[in-house]
């Protein structure tokens, strides 16, 4: 062995890498010449301080992290991965955000045709809700089919308050027209739900007046209570899409998402989940679509919750949760 | 070995199927090594910790692609030596961490001027390899930490067994002379 092999096969040796023969040759080298001794001292010290730097070593926060970064990982590609059934992307959509407008402005023309006018036939008494007018200061019991204004005149109601539902379930809304007036009646009568509409979606100017109006619908109206008129859902819808508060868009939605889903809602809840700029409506919005989804899974539905889960300009907490319903949906 | 290779590959294709118990097995069998890896080769606990995450995420999103050409634990490396480049790469535009800047746990029952020692022989250890190129530096810790063979070093590097070993005798050519520069490296120890 020649002194200038020495440093490379010292190094397998230290390797491990150095076959028998091999390691036979260098001692027999080393044995008979300093210099390459010396030169494999060095080496061996070397390679002994090399070993003495710590390992990293893996903590219980890192591999918790980890672990969840490895799940949500894991989900997020078997998302990926799921193939909706086929469908036309890119008109679909429009079509059915326009399908949705246009019931909405159907729905708006029938509500704005078919509202009592204030000299319409009064309901047999005792029967229907009723407006009080205080005089004396005792509230008179007014039929609200006979006593509303008339709503396609778009009135302007001030000072608008709410009382809570009497022992026989009937809500009072009072305001001001000219004279303080009071409806009472219950939610499920056709006027009131007419008025409380009126009042969410055309009378309210404020987001203190719209919150207040929705408020009212939440507590009244929605699953195990009593079912949203149509004109409810349309104005609850048309707050959503197009209010400019994101507070009252995110009251509007937590109303409509207690409501058994409709074509009309999803639809609405879709948009709000495509494009609100709020990222708490759209969280609301991944809420009530996977509930929606849970019950029965359509393509547009979980195709738009897999878009968001793997969104990476999506807020983090809309995509995780998004990546959770998904996960929950038997698809 | 075998046996180890065949369990790699059972649990790739768990991972290609979604399941999340087989990335996780996946995790604690290789990200000890894999953290040690890339701790080493970036001189940074938090951006080890984010590239060694780097390295699971990618897995689970390539694990279609391993054709096995080479083993699981190589392509594993590769993919810690690639990402550990890029990272590298990026921070060679951002501001340096130093090494003693970033606090390392004390060894459970070690004694303060021990943890002293320790981390002033790690300091200079860390400090030497800092010097050796990126190359000499992946093939010099996979042999010495890793105690991987040459073959292997060779497969995950993508490069000649002959170029493994040039470039190990490269690097410790630059650390000894690193070492003859200042103090005697048993000063280290």
């Amino acid at each position: 062995m020649d002194c200038r092999d020495v440093k490379t096969i010292a190094l397998d040796r230290l390797a491990g890498e150095a076959d028998e023969a091999a390691r036979r040759e260098l001692s027999a080298h080393l044995a008979s010449c300093e210099t390459c001794r010396r030169e494999m001292a060095r080496l061996e010290d070397l390679w002994t301080v090399l070993g003495t730097d710590a390992d990293a070593e893996i903590t219980p926060e890192f591999r918790e992290r980890s672990l969840a970064l490895i799940e949500e990982e894991t989900l997020r590609r078997r998302i990926r991965e799921f193939q909706p059934r086929p469908r036309a992307r890119g008109f679909v959509r429009p079509l059915l955000q326009a399908a949705a407008m246009l019931a909405a402005a159907g729905i708006g023309y029938l509500v704005a045709r078919g509202l009592p006018s204030a000299s319409g036939p009064v309901p047999a008494p005792g029967t229907r809700a009723a407006i009080a007018t205080p005089s004396a200061g005792v509230a008179p019991t007014l039929n609200p089919a006979s006593a509303v204004p008339d709503l396609a005149a778009s009135p302007r109601f001030s000072n608008v308050s709410y009382r809570p539902a009497d022992p026989d379930g009937r809500v009072g809304i009072e305001f001001d027209v000219t004279t303080r007036q009071t409806v009472v009646g219950r939610p499920e009568e056709p006027e009131v739900a007419r008025l409380i509409a009126y009042l969410v979606s055309r009378n309210a100017e404020t987001a203190g007046e719209k919150s207040r109006a929705i408020a009212l619908v939440s507590e009244h109206y929605g699953a195990g209570t009593t079912p949203a008129s149509p004109e409810i859902v349309a104005a609850l819808s048309a707050t959503l899409r197009k209010d400019s508060n994101p507070g009252v868009r995110k009251k509007a939605a937590d109303a409509l998402a207690t409501f058994p889903i409709t074509p009309e809602i999803r639809a609405v809840f879709l948009e709000a989940l495509a494009g609100d700029k709020n990222p708490g409506v759209r969280l609301v919005a991944v809420d009530a679509l996977a509930a929606s989804a849970k019950l029965s899974p359509d393509a547009v539905t979980i195709e738009s919750l897999r878009e968001k889960a793997v969104d990476p300009q999506e807020n983090g907490f809309v995509r995780a949760k998004a990546a959770s319903a998904l996960k929950a949906i038997s698809f | 070995m075998e046996t180890r290779g065949r369990d790699d590959l059972d649990l790739l294709e768990r991972i290609r199927r979604g399941d999340t118990g087989g990335a996780a097995e996946l995790f604690e069998r290789y990200a000890p090594a894999l953290l040690r890896f890339t701790d080493r080769m970036l001189s940074d606990r938090a951006s080890a910790e984010e590239v060694t995450q780097e390295v699971f995420v990618k897995v689970i999103s390539r694990a279609h692609q391993y054709d096995g050409r080479a083993g699981v634990a190589s392509w594993l490396f590769a993919i810690a030596a690639n990402a550990c480049r890029d990272r590298r790469r990026r921070d060679r535009r951002a501001t340096i961490v130093p090494l003693e800047a970033v606090a390392e746990p004390r060894a459970r029952g070690e004694g303060i001027e021990s943890s002293i020692a320790s981390r002033q022989r790690r300091q200079a250890v860390r400090q030497a390899l800092s010097e050796l190129s990126e190359e000499q530096r992946e093939a010099l810790v996979l042999a010495r930490y890793h105690g991987m063979p040459y073959a292997e070093i060779a497969e995950t590097l993508g490069i000649s067994v002959g170029a493994v070993k040039t470039r190990i005798f490269r690097a410790v050519e630059t650390l000894k002379a690193h070492f003859s520069e200042g103090e005697s490296w048993t000063a280290a120890t």
